[in-house]
């Protein structure tokens, strides 16, 4: 739900870019063993129909990164100027 | 017109290797290979969960062996892939990787028989015929699937030595020649169309793929990185002729797959030199990659390979390979 809103909130000119960088913190995480099956494969879903930078999509990113890289995400939030999206993840980790 | 096929090594989680190969397809790649070894993830879980996710791409093992997996257990496999993928299927066959298949204590015996008897098991049992053979290799009585195989499935043969290429050419639907340089892919087409001959076949009713080490990025330096271990098995691997071609020493080379062997990685990879790294990969800027490329083409290859490590970076090499190679080769 948290993350929901999350996505919900990033603005549709930064959906590509925010995207793009969550896939590669989640792809080059050094915990990515710690991806549950269930939510790897609703990314594989989503990136197969070309839907990771819309907001079903990006909450489902989003949920991954935090769990494998927390700070990262925040960073990359900070690094793309959302600032209500750093203190509503801040609040779910 | 040259095809392009990419392969991955499933070392990786099962979701990133499914990931990538969502990608390749995406950018245009016409095969998916996996890698077969006994202590990497399995390749038909991995190649099964990837054509899931994937609905154009051609793939298979490339390549599995005979001496670990039984014939029959390879053609139940790609048989089974067969239902889920209908008629996207290949499968690369070949002798194995030494140097693994040492590790179990596995000899590779009498190869050219066990490939050429591996093949007949493979197309018969997908035939879907009741399979009688007393082999030098393999004795079948009576093997027969329990369901039917709707579509062909081309078996590809992984050659490097004369006699494996020239069979290869003669028996295969496809030769995957494991080479990354011109100069050995030129000198492989002789004996292809020696095996080509043999078969009564045309050249242009086979495939004929150089199945290289790939590894590509913005710099020569990161490239070279990635690609160092990939260069240090091969050479490990590599015959005898294959390395005085290049001007590689055997006592290198065999310095080289002693430290494999007892997992001295670092003084394995310390031996890898520029020579090597030229001799078996593609390796380097877009640029390079394009120029080395169009020499394979010119000897006579129709599908290239974009094997393991395909550069530093998975994801952008990929890119990279759509962004800068694929417009000069695809229309």
């Amino acid at each position: 739900m948290a993350m929901e809103k999350i996505a919900r909130n990033i603005p549709t000119s930064l959906w590509d870019v925010a995207s793009e960088k969550l896939i590669d913190i989640i792809l080059n995480s050094p915990n990515a063993g710690k991806m549950p099956s269930d939510l790897a494969k609703t990314i594989l879903y989503y990136w197969q129909r070309d839907q990771l930078a819309t907001e079903v999509g990006l909450q489902r990113l989003l949920e991954a990164s935090t769990l494998l890289e927390p700070q990262k995400t925040v960073s990359l939030m900070e690094e793309l100027g959302l600032s209500e999206i750093v203190v509503m993840l801040k609040e779910t980790l | 017109m040259v095809e392009f096929g990419i392969e991955f090594v499933p070392r990786d989680l099962y979701w990133k290797t499914t990931f990538y190969s969502i990608q390749a397809e995406k950018i245009g790649f016409d095969y998916l290979w996996v890698t077969d070894h006994f202590n990497n993830r399995n390749v038909y879980v991995s190649l099964a969960i990837a054509s899931a996710y994937t609905e154009r791409i051609k793939f298979g093992p490339g390549v599995t062996n005979p001496y670990l997996a039984h014939p029959v257990v390879t053609a139940q496999a790609v048989a089974t892939l067969n239902e889920i993928a209908p008629g996207r299927v290949v499968c690369g066959l070949g002798v194995g990787d030494k140097t693994t298949l040492q590790m179990v204590n596995m000899e590779q015996t009498k190869p050219l028989s066990t490939i050429r008897e591996s093949v007949h098991i493979i197309r018969e049992i997908i035939s879907g015929r009741n399979l009688e053979m007393q082999g030098e290799m393999f004795k079948v009585s009576g093997a027969k699937l329990n369901f039917k195989v709707a579509d062909p499935v081309p078996v590809f043969i992984g050659a490097q030595g004369p006699k494996m290429l020239a069979l290869a050419a003669e028996i295969g639907d496809g030769v995957l020649i494991n080479a990354s340089h011109s100069k050995d892919v030129e000198n492989a087409m002789k004996f292809i169309g020696n095996g080509v001959e043999k078969a009564g076949k045309k050249l242009d009713d086979l495939n004929i793929s150089a199945y290289t080490s790939f590894s590509i990025a913005s710099s020569y330096e990161k490239a070279l990185k990635a690609v160092v271990p990939v260069v240090a098995y091969i050479v490990a691997g590599s015959p005898e002729i294959v390395l005085n071609r290049h001007g590689i020493s055997m006592e290198l080379a065999s310095k080289i797959r002693d430290a494999i062997v007892h997992g001295r990685w670092k003084e394995a990879f310390s031996h890898v030199n520029g020579n090597m790294v030229e001799a078996f990969s593609i390796c380097g800027t877009p640029e390079t990659c394009i120029e080395k490329i169009d020499k394979l083409m010119k000897v006579g290859v129709n599908q290239i390979v974009a094997g393991s490590p395909i550069g530093p970076n998975m994801r952008r090499s990929i890119n990279m390979i759509s962004a800068e190679l694929f417009p000069n080769f695809k229309e």
